[in-house]
């Protein structure tokens, strides 16, 4: 019983055949290297070196970026690969999305010639990992007041502050750090050893316990010049970045609720209770019924919107609707597949409560359910509802 | 319609499967003539009811198996419908003689009735072919698929010498590996369950699937508790197989060990409880104690013909 | 020094197989792929490729949809790709003379293939296709090595293994090799959608597909098993291996 893809409208026969090849890539190289040894290193609460140079090696990384040794794909294959990564773990996806659309980007948007040059190729490869620090422990939703600042001090500049929620920040080679320099939000590339600069691991989650998560921390952290992103001022950096990672998100909760559906379809399927398999009875089939409608609906959507990136006609409104709606499915699938297991579904044979749990992480990361609401609550009315002033 | 067999090399004499190509050419033609290379058991050959001619075909190069020579110095005594059996050997050397005599071959055939029309195996015993053989054919039986011709026959022991040269040199031998095979590659699987009480009766299994060729296989609960490889594990989080015979030995059937093999094409338990689960799904199931069970199982497979 | 590697298509190992109206339902299986043991031979190829500089040629014979197999062998590293395209079926015998021709075209010095393919389960395609080339067949290998002019192949025996040596152009037949098998990468999947496919019918090799005598008359399901039998006590142990000698034919 290999893993079976829901796919009931065919959506995959949109895509092209070398988007096809890529996710069976994909999907192969999860069911080999990331299904067999997720449960354990969830329970260690540690990202596979391996998975990073398999990842790199498979030439995945940095998808839609052109040039610089990066993959050249389409927005909508990026959106299968990051599909196929989270039907394996939400924690492998999200090191390709920081990786990709969070490290990547920013350097090869608003980097300079010898910035790109220096870091895209390795990033691309799997050799350099990034991370991407903007969320500080009192500004999540809020980022735009920020605190961390950066200052000039002769040939150098030097940081202060501190960055929360950093996925890959203990292991990453660089760190994307959006900081103050007169009141300006501004882009700085931060390497591993640099003075004044640690990233200590957050340590006792409950959820994406397969991906590292770390606190950046600068104390006078002091960095060349040579180091700042010259392209972008202002939070149309980070929020541009955020914008292709959401994206991805949007395909990777399918995969997450696609593994949930397979899961739970074929426990009912074999789980025998009042002498007939449970899949039998109507409540279980109403339940499989809904997962199977909702999941349609999100790969329309998630293709769609990868059909509007490629050709450029997007507005970040699309993808907030796609990110919160896909998660926010794929969650309650997770629970109404951990429902279906039964007792069984707290244990780790199966994947239904480790998605479920990650989905949780997955809700609020990357601007959460709520934010996402009000802005198509803004977009709707023309009235911002994020602050209580006007 | 005249039939030759071409009876594999046997160190020990006749090639055990003998007896029933016979049998299957006794369905299609009348007698049949069995050509033997390098002519190991053709007196024990030409006993077997139905055999008509013996021909022991010796020469050097039967002392190397070569498909392309043996084919050419076998191919010029055949007449009519071609049977083997469906060994390695079988089915490199019948596809062989085919090609080389202009024919299409049929392999590893489960009947055979005259007409001819044959019925194999097809995506790994998922579905089976019907087959209708016009003209002469090379076909490969499959062993113990078919039963035995009786003894009792006299048929004329020649011999032929064959002077083709060898084109495979063996530059040396090297032993089996003391390898397992993998539960995932198997064709027969036999794994322990917590009813084996302790690691280390697993030694019982692995001498049962040595007589086999089984590979070991274990649930969940045994490689947890008793620190056995993951490799070995069936199951949901373990490998999911689909062997043609998958033996659970003190394995009660929880539905995560059943997810991974309940595809098997038989399964035989040996198991104390008859309330055990995995009797639910097994074809064959054995109520007793494994430690009485095993013994007189292996004897029995051991004395296997 | 050009390798040719057969390959054939096949339903994924693990997907369902339907059989509607006496054949299987093709429309039914969810997945395709290179028959198991030619990915063994394609690995092989690529190392020949990568240690003495073979050129490597995959050849496919089946409708239009085995094609992709041939993008795949491409996308992890083969240079030249040809389609036999047939989309009928057919006896071994002209089924081995079309890929026999094709190997002729392709001008290979020796040819790879699988020593099984995972549908038809027979085994007869690389002796077959030996014999028709006139050439010696070494089957059941696990890895073969260019060494002076001849190759040195492992494969196994009845008794373990043992290494041959073949003097000149040879077919292969592989079983599982040792080697990991290669992925494609994404680089390779972009060349390999620029690589050409020389396709070639039947007709423009010059060989008929008259199904040689053998007819597949119908598919169907394995008949079904009979019901579980359960036996009581230690004793039963033997008449259950019996039954699975005679009944099931699984020992």
């Amino acid at each position: 019983m290999g893993y079976e893809a829901l796919d009931f409208y065919d959506v995959d026969s949109l895509l092209t055949d070398e988007e096809r090849m890529i996710r069976d890539v994909v999907r192969d190289w999860v069911d080999e290297s990331v299904i067999p040894k997720i449960e354990n290193a969830c329970r260690e609460g540690v990202f596979l070196d391996e998975w990073r140079q398999e990842l790199g090696g498979m030439g995945i990384l940095g998808a839609p970026l052109k040039g610089y040794g990066c993959p050249g794909l389409s927005y909508t294959a990026y959106g299968v690969i990051c599909r196929e990564l989270e039907r394996g773990d939400s924690g492998i996806r999200s090191f390709a999305s920081v990786q990709g659309s969070l490290a990547m980007y920013p350097i090869w948007d608003f980097g300079s010639e010898e910035q790109k040059e220096k870091y895209l190729p390795g990033m691309a490869s799997g050799e350099l990992i990034g991370c991407f620090g903007l969320t500080e422990p009192d500004y999540g939703s809020n980022p735009g007041d920020m605190v961390t600042k950066a200052e000039e001090d002769d040939d150098h500049y030097i940081l202060n502050g501190a960055k929360m929620w950093i996925t890959n920040g203990t292991i990453a080679d660089l760190a994307v750090v959006w900081a103050k320099l007169d009141g300006v939000i501004r882009g700085f590339i931060v390497e591993k050893g640099d003075e004044g600069f640690s990233a200590p691991e957050m340590k006792g989650k409950h959820s994406l316990k397969a991906s590292v998560t770390s606190e950046l921390v600068f104390q006078d952290c002091k960095i060349p010049k040579d180091r700042i992103l010259p392209g972008v001022k202002g939070l149309r950096g980070p929020f541009s970045c955020l914008n292709n990672a959401r994206y991805g998100i949007s395909w990777g909760a399918v995969g997450a609720a696609q593994s949930c559906f397979d899961s739970a379809r074929s426990y009912a399927m074999s789980r025998i209770q009042f002498d007939h398999p449970i899949a039998a009875y109507q409540l279980v089939q109403n339940k499989l019924a809904w997962m199977l409608r909702e999941i349609t609906k999100a790969q329309l959507l998630a293709y769609h919107l990868g059909v509007k990136k490629d050709s450029g006609e997007w507005v970040p409104e699309h993808i907030s609707l796609a990110k919160m709606n896909n998660v926010d499915i794929a969650l309650e699938i997770a629970r109404v597949a951990r429902d279906i297991h039964g007792a069984n579904g707290i244990l780790d044979e199966y994947p239904v409560m480790r998605h479920m749990a990650n989905l949780e992480s997955v809700k609020t990361y990357e601007g959460t359910h709520d934010i996402h609401n009000l802005i198509l609550g803004r977009h709707i009315t023309g009235i911002q509802a994020f602050t209580r002033e006007a | 319609m005249s039939v030759t067999i071409v009876s594999e090399p046997h160190e020990e004499g006749m090639h055990p499967t003998l007896p029933q190509l016979v049998r299957a050419a006794s369905v299609i033609g009348e007698s049949c003539t069995v050509i033997i290379p390098g002519g190991n058991g053709a007196d024990e050959a030409s006993k077997i009811q139905g055999v008509g001619k013996v021909i022991k075909l010796n020469g050097a190069c039967f002392s190397v198996f070569d498909s392309s020579t043996w084919s050419t110095a076998i191919s010029g005594l055949v007449d009519g419908t071609v049977l083997m059996a469906t060994t390695p050997v079988g089915r490199e050397l019948s596809a062989s003689i085919a090609a080389g005599l202009g024919r299409s071959v049929v392999q590893d055939v489960t009947s055979i009735a005259p007409g001819i029309k044959v019925e194999r195996p097809a995506y790994s015993g998922k579905a089976v072919e019907s087959i209708s053989v016009s003209g002469d054919a090379v076909i490969t039986i499959r062993p113990n698929a078919i039963e035995s011709a009786e003894s009792g026959g006299s048929a004329d022991v020649s011999t032929v010498d064959s002077g083709e040269d060898l084109r495979i040199a063996v530059l040396e031998a090297i032993a089996k590996a003391g390898e397992r095979l993998d539960v995932s590659e198997a064709d027969i699987i036999i794994s322990g369950g917590r009813g084996l009480g302790d690691r280390s009766n697993f030694e019982k299994l692995e001498s049962v699937a040595d007589s086999l060729g089984a590979a070991v296989g274990a649930s969940r609960a045994v490689v947890d508790e008793w620190g056995l490889p993951h490799s070995m594990q069936v199951g949901q989080t373990g490998k999911t197989v689909t062997p043609s015979l998958y033996i659970a030995v003190g394995i009660s059937g929880a539905i995560q060990h059943l997810a991974g093999m309940r595809s098997s094409r038989y399964i035989l338990a040996i198991n104390k409880d008859p309330e055990a689960p995995i009797f639910g799904v097994a074809d064959y199931g054995i109520v007793a104690q494994w430690e009485d069970a095993l013994p007189i199982l292996h004897e029995a497979i051991k004395s296997l013909p | 020094m050009k390798v040719a590697v057969l390959i054939k298509q096949v339903p994924d190992t693990t997907a369902r197989i339907s059989i509607a109206g006496g054949s299987v339902d093709e429309g039914s299986i969810s997945k395709w792929t290179i028959s198991p043991y030619d990915e063994y031979a394609l690995e092989a190829a690529l190392k020949l490729q990568s240690e003495s500089g073979a050129k490597v040629v995959a050849i496919t014979l089946g409708p239009q949809r085995s094609s992709k197999s041939l993008i795949d062998a491409a996308a992890v590293g083969a240079d030249e790709l040809i389609h036999v395209l047939y989309e009928g079926t057919s006896g071994s015998l002209s089924l081995q003379g079309a890929l026999a021709a094709a190997v002729r075209k392709s001008e290979a010095d020796i040819v790879l293939a699988g020593k099984q393919a995972a549908d038809t389960n027979s085994g007869s395609t690389a002796p077959g296709v030996a014999q028709m080339l006139g050439l010696p067949c070494v089957g059941l290998v696990s890895e073969v090595k260019a060494v002076d002019g001849n190759f040195v192949a492992t494969r196994s025996t009845s008794s373990g293994m043992e290494r041959v040596s073949v003097n000149g152009p040879c077919v292969f037949a592989f079983d599982k090799g040792d080697e990991e098998l290669r992925r494609p990468n994404v680089r390779g999947i972009m060349m390999a959608k620029k690589k050409p496919i020389e396709s070639l019918s039947p007709a423009d090799l010059g060989v008929s597909m008259e199904d040689g005598g053998v007819n597949v008359e119908s598919v169907g399901y394995p008949p079904e098993k009979p019901a579980g039998q359960t036996f009581q006590g230690a004793a039963s142990a033997s008449e259950v291996v019996t039954k699975l000698r005679e009944e099931a034919n699984v020992i």
